[in-house]
C-alpha cells in the first residue's frame, strides 16, 4: 500500500467517525426514573433533581417519573414493563425493597440499560456501596449505620453530664431493612455508655401522627425523657407537640431527627429541634443521573457516589451551623 | 323448677344468665376489661386520668369515623374511601387555615368531605353499584386529589387559631375529646331516637321490606354516606389542627381501621345490627393495644400479631352468638 492510499484511507476514516463522534456526544438518553413514591415529598426533590441535571446537557436528555406507590411489588413490575417496553436507555431507582428488585435489575442491565439507584444500595447487604447487582452503574448513597451512628453521637454527647440519660428512640419501621440497621446502630453506639437508656422505642411509620401517638404514650411511662433520637424529620415534627402538649420544656429535652428538609431547618434554627442528619435527595438525583448519561455515552464513572459529600453541608446540622449560614435552604420541604 | 313454671303460667322462659353469653355478647367489653387490669398491673403509668385521657385524645379522630361509619353498615353499605376523604379535608383545611382564615378550614374540612360522601351516595344509588366498589374508585379519585392539591407536600400549619382544635383543653381534657364525645352523642340520638335511625336499621336489615314499607332507601344510604363523609373530613380537621401540619398522605390506611373497629364491635357486617358505643369500644380496644405497647415498651414487632390476634378472638365471639 503507498502512502497516498493509506492517508486517503485514513481521511476517509476520520471523515465517517467524526460525525459518529459527536452524536455520541449529543446522543439522545431517555431516563425513566422509577421513585419509590412519585407522591413522596424527598422522592419528588430526587427527581427535581434528576429533571435539573437533565437540562444541563440540554436537550437530549428527557426523563419521565414513575410512582412505585411504597410497594416493591409495584416497583418490580414497573422495572419489568421497562425492560420490555424499551422505550428507555437508562433507569434511576429509589428502591422499596432494597434485596428483591434486585434480579429485576439484573434483567433491566442484561437488556442494555444503564442503572443507578439512589438512597440505598441495590442488594443483600445495606452497608455496602459496591455494585451488588451485575451491570449496576452506580450507587448514589450513604451506608445508612453511618448516619445512624453520627446522630447517636450526638446524643452520646449531650448525655456526658447526665446519670441515668433516658433515651426514647422513635424509628421508621422495623419491618424495613434500613430502620432495623438503624435502630441496631442507635442501641450499638447508646449501649457502649452505662449512663444512657433507652427507655423506650416506638414506631413512628414517617408519619408525624404515629409519632405523635408514640410519644405521648412514651411520655405517659417517661415523662423524665432526656432525649429523642428519631431517623426522620416527620418523627420530630409529631414528638415536639407531644412534648409541648405535656408541658415539657423543648429546651431540656435533646431533639435529633433525620432528613433536613426545611421543616426541620426552620424548627432548628428556631431552638425548638436540636439537630437532624443531612440528606440532599436533590443533589442525589443530578449525580445519578449525570453519572448515568455520561456511562451511556461511554465515559467511565465511579460505582459509588457519597451522598454525604454530595454537598459541603456537616452530616450533622444544628442551630450553630445554621446560624453560620443564614441562608441556607433545604433541598426538600418535608 | 322455675322454667317449668313460668312455662305453665303462659309467661315467656325468663332468659338466665351465662357468662358465656355474656362474652359473646359483649366480647369487646370483656376484652377491654382484660387489658385495663393486665396493663394495670404490669404498668404503674397506665391507670392514671391522664393516659386515658391520653389514650381517648389519640383516638378521638378514628372514633368520630367509625361512629359514622356504623351507620354507614348497618344500612347496608361500605365506605373505602373514609382515609381518602380524611385527606382531601386534611389538605384543604391546611391549605384554607394558611392562605383564607383558620376559622373558614375548620368549617370548611367537614363541608368538603360531606360533599365528597354525597358523591359516593350518589353514584351507589344511581348506577347501584355496590359500595365497597365505588368508594374503592373514589378512594382513588379522592387521594389524588389530595396529592394535586398540595403536590405531595407538607403544608406546614402553625396558627395558633387553627391549632386551637387539636390542641386546647378545657381543664383536662382536649377540645377534640369534647368534639368527639358530642359527636358520638348526637350519632347515638340519631340512630337509636329518630325515624332516621330507624330507617337506617330498615335499610340495612331487609332492604326489599324497606322499600315495600315506602321507606325511600336510597335517600337513607345517601344520608348515611354524607355523614360518614362529613366524620371523615371533622377527623382529618382535628388531625392537621393537632399536627399544625396537613399531608396529602394523611389517613392512609384509616378507613380499613375504622372498618376494623366496628366490626371489632361488633356490628354486623351484614347489615341491620350494630350500635354507636361497640365501635367506639372496637376503637379504645385497638388504642388500648398501641398504648399498652409503647408504655410497656415492647418490641414493636409483637404489635401486629397481638393486635390480629385480639381482632380474631374478638370477632369469633361475636360470630358465635346463637344465631336468630
Amino acid at each position: 500500500m503507498n502512502m497516498k492510499f493509506l492517508t486517503a484511507a485514513a481521511f476517509s476514516a476520520l471523515t465517517v467517525m467524526t460525525p459518529l463522534m459527536a452524536s455520541a456526544e449529543d446522543a439522545p438518553v431517555r431516563v425513566a426514573f422509577l421513585a419509590a413514591s412519585s407522591q413522596n415529598g424527598f422522592n419528588q426533590a430526587i427527581y427535581a433533581g434528576i429533571e435539573k441535571a437533565a437540562k444541563a446537557f440540554g436537550g437530549s436528555v428527557t426523563t419521565e417519573i414513575f410512582d412505585g406507590e411504597f410497594s416493591a411489588t409495584k416497583q418490580y413490575s414497573q422495572v419489568e414493563d421497562l425492560v420490555a417496553g424499551g422505550r428507555f436507555d437508562a433507569l434511576i431507582i429509589t428502591p422499596n425493597d432494597t434485596v428483591g428488585i434486585a434480579t429485576a435489575l439484573e434483567d433491566a442491565t442484561a437488556a442494555g440499560l444503564k442503572v443507578a439507584t439512589t438512597l440505598f444500595p441495590v442488594g443483600p447487604e445495606l452497608s455496602n456501596m459496591q455494585p451488588q447487582v451485575k451491570g449496576l452503574t452506580t450507587t448514589v448513597a450513604t451506608d445508612p449505620s453511618i448516619g445512624a451512628r453520627a446522630q447517636a453521637e450526638k446524643v452520646v454527647e449531650f448525655c456526658a453530664d447526665k446519670n441515668p440519660c433516658k433515651v426514647a428512640v422513635i424509628i421508621g419501621q422495623l419491618i424495613y431493612p434500613f430502620d432495623n440497621l438503624r435502630n441496631e446502630t442507635y442501641k450499638k453506639v447508646l449501649g457502649e455508655h452505662s449512663n444512657i437508656q433507652i427507655v423506650a422505642t416506638g414506631e413512628g411509620n414517617y408519619d408525624p401522627n404515629a409519632s405523635l401517638k408514640a410519644t405521648q404514650d412514651i411520655l405517659q411511662a417517661h415523662p423524665d425523657i432526656n432525649a429523642i433520637l428519631s431517623n426522620a424529620d416527620q418523627h420530630l415534627m409529631g414528638a415536639e407537640i407531644a412534648l409541648t402538649d405535656a408541658d415539657i420544656d423543648l429546651s431540656k429535652v435533646y431533639t435529633i431527627g433525620g432528613g433536613l428538609n426545611q421543616i426541620a431547618v426552620d424548627a432548628i434554627r428556631a431552638g425548638k429541634w436540636n439537630a437532624t442528619l443531612t440528606q440532599v435527595p436533590a443533589s442525589m438525583g443530578a449525580a445519578a443521573l449525570t453519572a448515568i448519561v455520561k456511562s451511556k455515552r461511554g465515559e467511565t464513572v465511579p460505582t459509588w457516589i457519597d451522598e454525604s459529600k454530595l454537598r459541603d453541608i456537616p452530616q450533622i446540622v444544628d442551630k450553630a451551623w445554621l446560624d453560620a449560614h443564614p441562608d441556607f435552604v433545604a433541598e426538600w420541604q418535608g | 323448677m322455675t322454667d317449668t313454671r313460668a312455662i305453665l303460667a303462659g309467661g315467656r322462659q325468663a332468659p338466665r344468665f351465662s357468662v358465656a353469653s355474656f362474652a359473646r355478647e359483649y366480647g369487646v367489653l370483656v376484652i377491654i376489661a382484660a387489658l385495663l387490669i393486665g396493663l394495670t398491673l404490669a404498668s404503674d403509668s397506665f391507670l392514671t386520668p391522664r393516659n386515658l385521657l391520653n389514650i381517648v385524645n389519640q383516638s378521638a379522630p378514628l372514633a368520630i369515623i367509625a361512629c359514622a361509619l356504623t351507620l354507614v353498615i348497618i344500612a347496608g353499605g361500605f365506605d373505602l374511601s373514609t382515609g381518602a376523604i380524611f385527606g382531601v379535608a386534611s389538605v384543604s383545611a391546611g391549605w384554607i387555615a394558611v392562605n383564607v382564615d383558620p376559622v373558614t378550614a375548620m368549617i370548611a374540612g367537614p363541608l368538603i368531605g360531606v360533599a365528597l360522601g354525597l358523591v359516593n351516595g350518589v353514584i351507589i344509588t344511581a348506577f347501584n353499584v355496590h359500595s365497597f366498589l365505588v368508594t374503592l374508585a373514589t378512594s382513588l379519585v379522592y387521594r389524588g386529589i389530595a396529592i394535586l392539591i398540595t403536590g405531595g407536600a407538607l403544608i406546614p400549619v402553625r396558627i395558633p387559631e387553627f391549632a386551637w382544635l387539636g390542641r386546647e383543653k378545657v381543664g383536662m381534657v382536649n377540645i377534640a375529646v369534647i368534639v368527639f364525645v358530642v359527636f358520638m352523642l348526637v350519632m347515638m340520638l340519631l340512630l337509636n331516637r329518630t325515624t332516621f335511625g330507624r330507617r337506617v336499621f330498615a335499610v340495612g336489615g331487609n332492604e326489599e321490606a324497606a322499600i315495600l314499607s315506602g321507606i325511600r332507601t336510597k335517600l337513607i344510604k345517601i344520608a348515611t354516606f354524607a355523614i360518614s363523609g362529613g366524620a371523615a373530613g371533622l377527623a382529618g380537621v382535628i388531625t392537621v389542627s393537632r399536627l399544625s401540619m396537613a399531608s396529602p398522605q394523611a389517613g392512609a390506611g384509616m378507613e380499613l381501621e375504622a372498618i376494623a373497629a366496628v366490626i371489632l364491635g361488633g356490628t354486623s357486617i351484614m347489615g341491620g345490627a350494630g350500635a354507636i358505643w361497640r365501635s367506639v369500644s372496637g376503637v379504645l380496644l385497638m388504642a388500648l393495644i398501641g398504648n399498652g405497647f409503647n408504655i410497656l415498651n415492647v418490641n414493636p414487632f409483637f404489635k401486629d400479631l397481638t393486635t390480629g390476634v385480639i381482632i380474631v378472638v374478638a370477632v369469633a365471639l361475636a360470630a358465635s352468638k346463637p344465631r336468630r
